[in-house]
């Protein structure tokens, strides 16, 4: 039994990452009613961003990149932590320039120009970092392992889990303490309250899509040692955002992490039994639960039932 | 007289809300019955389990004496109810004679014959145009449905409606944004449909209803609260004292 | 009668006969505009895949976002099936047709009550599903190796019997098949059938209030489009003479979808094969060029979504129109509207 504990270690990391992602996309899904299949790639983004300052590959001169490596890894870790979330956001700004045209319209539209923007994101990927895998290195203090009970953990998965906690409960705060979280948990598509509340739709809508991308590149990173950094890293993770807004339930917070977590510990608990299963044992949940409750887990009614 | 169309002590929850309580109703051949009511009392629902979009929770609801109740949309449409819908319900992309072809029960009993070719069927085209003419809208078959005025797509619902050969025809507030010329026209066209099916009307605009109808029911609060010919309604003193009634 | 009803209403239309008969001649010019043989194979094989997938994306509004993975069903049927069972060209044919009529219809019997963005997460599931399989089912599938040595079987018409190895020989039996579907598909379309599942797409609710199994349409339609893409795959398979999990991937699904789109599905019979052919075209020439040809491909087929839903076919149905003074076609963005649903 005890043998079991480091899979579900691991399976309640992965899952907690996968929750985040998912609460990413579905900040995006709540406000603008869009589906964004690029939120994989703004994943992936983050996690090349951050390799690109931790790994000091820089499109700089020599002398700066030589300047930038004497920095101690810890700090440079730490400023990609910051930095390579914030390069992203403005990327997913970018994004929701182009997806602000389909508003309105049938989310079907959002989900095809999205797709668009994955496969040029990714594209833009394999013409500047090549198609190889990278590993991101990270400080000593997060690497290597601990012996308990006659078992090794590994401290980073300890950390990543940490790390994920907060960030979800930074979602929570975002969405129950302010007025934005009101008007997204209310499902603003009714703009006239939200202009009646004072607030400039406009600018919110881009501040989600940034905030979303921002979380997407903060579980990008945290998942770049574990999965290694590579193309297309963002489909991986995409894939399983959605599964978990179906799960879980379109609009829900708490589904979205208590499905993450299930999805996680399914994938770490069949992971240590049928390694080569693994990944389809959570579209087998999905199909599961779908078929016998059509609006997930958790859900309310929503746009995208049918 | 037997009734063509019976709903017995219909009940419709949704989770633990109950939207009708108990409705009873009967439609004799070839009568126009009214069914009115304040928003949310029920109307819309009650016509959504009766031509089978819900299940109800409890009740019956038979067609000449045959249980139909739980019988999905299709099925229930094959047997000859038909019904138009508040909102509009086109098929946009089509013109106007391809709405009606489309609904014909010939179409229909061919539905994977895919060795017919739809153009090619001068019956489905001699069909539509009647029908066409029949809701005032011949000449324009070759519009498309989308391009047509707010007015001719009412006419049309009732086409489409009509085309799938009921006996019974159910239609969700027909009027429903049309002005006083439209409604007159509509008025018409149902006038005209008078006597040859069983016609059931959900409707606001009172006297509407009240010139049309031959019988009335007056649904609230999930209940049918008082029955009868719109003479007996104008007497009768709830509908008198609610804003129902008013009727000038 | 005009003319779109009379061609409605034909075996084969002047414009079918016209491409075909240019198809014929393709052998003898491909060579001297620079491009090669194998490629015509490749565009026919991709238009029969994109015609299929548009039977469900433009006739009836499903968003079916998985379909690479019977493309693959189809490719790895007829390859196991001519190393198992037995190694003829008619019988592969028909497995591959056949094993993706059974998974299509599988599929089919869990999603065919849903619409919308949930029909196009579904499929994605399911598509997923396969795919995974492919990649783990090392054994049978070959995993990511792929399946190797596949045969392009001999045509055996009993009176002759023609060697396919060559490519030349190859494209035109790929054109047959393509061309007997394309026969097929257009009188499918513009049967009663066809007319009821583009009554679906524009209106699910009022086909079912007059009186439309629209159930049992979707599934059906759904199972029919699986198993034409799995003949398309099975086409592929020997074209290649291989069968890789790739085609089942995301990335190839979605390549499907971009092709039916920018060619023009929505608004026309026509769409896929242009999408098939330009993206193809595009692979070769801009690949030539570039090895980033699909960031170009990708920033085009945003733009299409953004400004030109109705695509190339539609591009050119309006300048037709706008020629001949007419009036009143379908728009894209109309029909983009009414694939969730019918609320247009």
């Amino acid at each position: 039994m005890i043998d079991l504990l480091p899979h579900l270690l691991n399976g309640l990391t992965l899952g907690l990452l996968f929750a985040l992602i998912a609460l990413g996309f579905m900040l995006i899904v709540g406000l603008m009613e869009q589906i964004n299949l690029a939120h994989g790639s703004l994943f992936a983004l983050g996690a090349y961003f951050s390799f690109m300052l931790v790994a000091a590959h820089l499109p700089l001169p020599a002398e700066w990149v030589k300047a930038w490596t004497t920095i101690p890894l810890g700090w440079r870790y730490v400023t990609a932590l910051v930095f390579a979330p914030l390069l992203t956001a403005l990327v997913g700004m970018l994004l929701e320039f182009c997806v602000r045209r389909t508003y309105g319209k049938d989310p079907l539209y959002g989900l095809l120009l999205t797709f668009g923007a994955a496969m040029v994101i990714e594209e833009l990927i394999r013409l500047v970092w090549g198609t190889r895998d990278y590993v991101l290195p990270v400080p000593q203090a997060i690497s290597g392992g601990i012996i308990l009970w006659d078992l090794i953990w590994s401290t980073y998965r300890f950390y990543a889990a940490a790390f994920a906690v907060s960030a979800i409960a930074l979602v929570w705060l975002f969405i129950e303490r302010t007025p934005y979280g009101a008007i997204i948990k209310a499902g603003a598509h009714d703009s006239e309250i939200v202009r009646a509340l004072g607030i400039n739709l406009t600018r919110l809508r881009m501040f989600v899509f940034a905030f979303g991308a921002l979380l997407a590149a903060v579980a990008g990173i945290i998942l770049a040692p574990i999965w290694g950094i590579r193309p297309h890293m963002g489909v991986d993770a995409v894939v399983p955002a959605f599964l978990i807004i179906v799960l879980g339930g379109v609009g829900s917070f708490w589904g979205a992490v208590s499905a993450g977590i299930l999805i996680g510990m399914l994938v770490g608990l069949t992971g240590a039994y049928a390694s080569e299963w693994s990944l389809l044992s959570m579209y087998v949940l999905l199909i599961v639960v779908v078929t016998f409750r059509a609006r997930g887990l958790f859900g309310k009614k929503s746009l995208l039932e049918a | 007289m037997s009734a063509l169309f019976e709903a017995d002590r219909l009940q419709m929850r949704f989770g633990n809300r109950i939207v009708l309580e108990d409705i009873t109703l009967r439609f004799g051949p070839g009568e126009l019955c009214g069914i009115m009511g304040p928003n949310g009392a029920g109307k819309t629902t009650c016509f959504n389990v009766l031509t089978g979009r819900y299940r109800p929770s409890r009740g019956q609801v038979r067609l000449d004496g045959e249980d139909i109740t739980g019988l999905r949309p299709h099925e229930i449409a094959r047997k000859g109810v038909s019904r138009s819908f508040q909102i509009m319900n086109l098929f946009n992309d089509f013109t106007a004679r391809d709405n009606i072809v489309t609904a014909l029960p010939g179409l229909r009993r061919r539905g994977f014959d895919v060795s017919h070719a739809v153009a090619a069927n001068s019956a489905f085209a001699d069909q539509a145009e009647v029908l066409l003419e029949r809701v005032g809208l011949a000449g324009k078959g070759g519009v498309l449905a989308r391009s047509l005025s707010y007015g001719d797509r009412r006419a049309l619902e009732i086409g489409v409606a009509l085309a799938a050969a009921p006996r019974i025809l159910f239609l969700d507030e027909p009027t429903s944004g049309l002005g006083s010329d439209g409604t007159a026209r509509l008025a018409a066209l149902i006038g005209s449909l008078k006597g040859q099916l069983t016609i059931v009307i959900i409707e606001h605009d009172m006297r509407f209803l009240f010139s049309l109808a031959d019988r009335i029911s007056v649904i609230h609060w999930g209940q049918v609260l008082a029955q009868g010919t719109p003479q007996m309604l104008r007497d009768n003193e709830w509908v008198r004292n609610s804003n129902l009634g008013k009727l000038q | 009668m005009d003319k779109d009803s009379r061609d409605s209403s034909r075996l084969v239309t002047p414009a079918m006969l016209g491409f075909i008969v240019l198809l014929c001649t393709l052998p003898l010019w491909i060579g001297k505009v620079g491009l090669y043989p194998y490629l015509g194979i490749e565009i026919l094989i991709w238009a029969l895949y994109a015609l299929s997938f548009n039977l469900l994306l433009g006739y009836s509004g499903l968003p079916s976002f998985g379909h690479g993975a019977y493309f693959g069903i189809g490719a790895y049927a007829f390859g196991l099936f001519q190393h198992n069972i037995v190694p003829s060209l008619w019988l592969c044919l028909m497995a591959a047709l056949g094993a993706g009529l059974v998974a299509g219809a599988m599929v089919a019997a869990f999603i065919s009550h849903r619409r919308g963005i949930y029909y196009a997460f579904m499929t994605i599931a399911f598509g997923q599903v396969f795919w995974v399989v492919a990649i783990k089912a090392h054994s049978i599938t070959g995993g990511e190796d792929g399946l190797l040595r596949i045969a392009r079987l001999p045509a055996d018409f009993g009176f002759a019997n023609i060697d396919l190895a060559d490519n030349t020989a190859l494209f035109y039996f790929v054109l047959a098949i393509f061309a007997l579907a394309l026969i097929g598909l257009w009188r499918l379309v513009n049967s009663p059938y066809g007319r009821i599942l583009q009554a679906i797409r524009q209106n699910e609710t009022r086909a079912a209030f007059i009186g439309h199994n629209v159930w049992l349409y979707k599934f059906t339609v759904f199972s029919l489009s699986a198993g034409l893409s799995a003949l398309a795959g099975g086409l592929f398979a020997m074209a290649q003479t291989s069968a890789f999990p790739d085609v089942m991937s995301l990335h190839y699904s979605g390549y499907v979808v971009m092709m039916t789109l920018i060619g023009g599905g929505l608004v026309s019979f026509w769409g896929p094969v242009i999408g098939a052919a330009l993206f193809l075209l595009a692979r070769d020439i801009i690949g030539a060029v570039t090895t980033g040809w699909m960031l170009w491909f990708g920033l085009l087929f945003m733009a299409v979504v953004l400004f030109k839903p109705e695509g190339v076919a539609g591009w050119w149905q309006g300048l037709r129109q706008r020629t001949a003074g007419m009036s009143g076609n379908a728009t894209g963005f109309a029909r983009l509207r009414a694939l969730l649903g019918g609320r247009a």
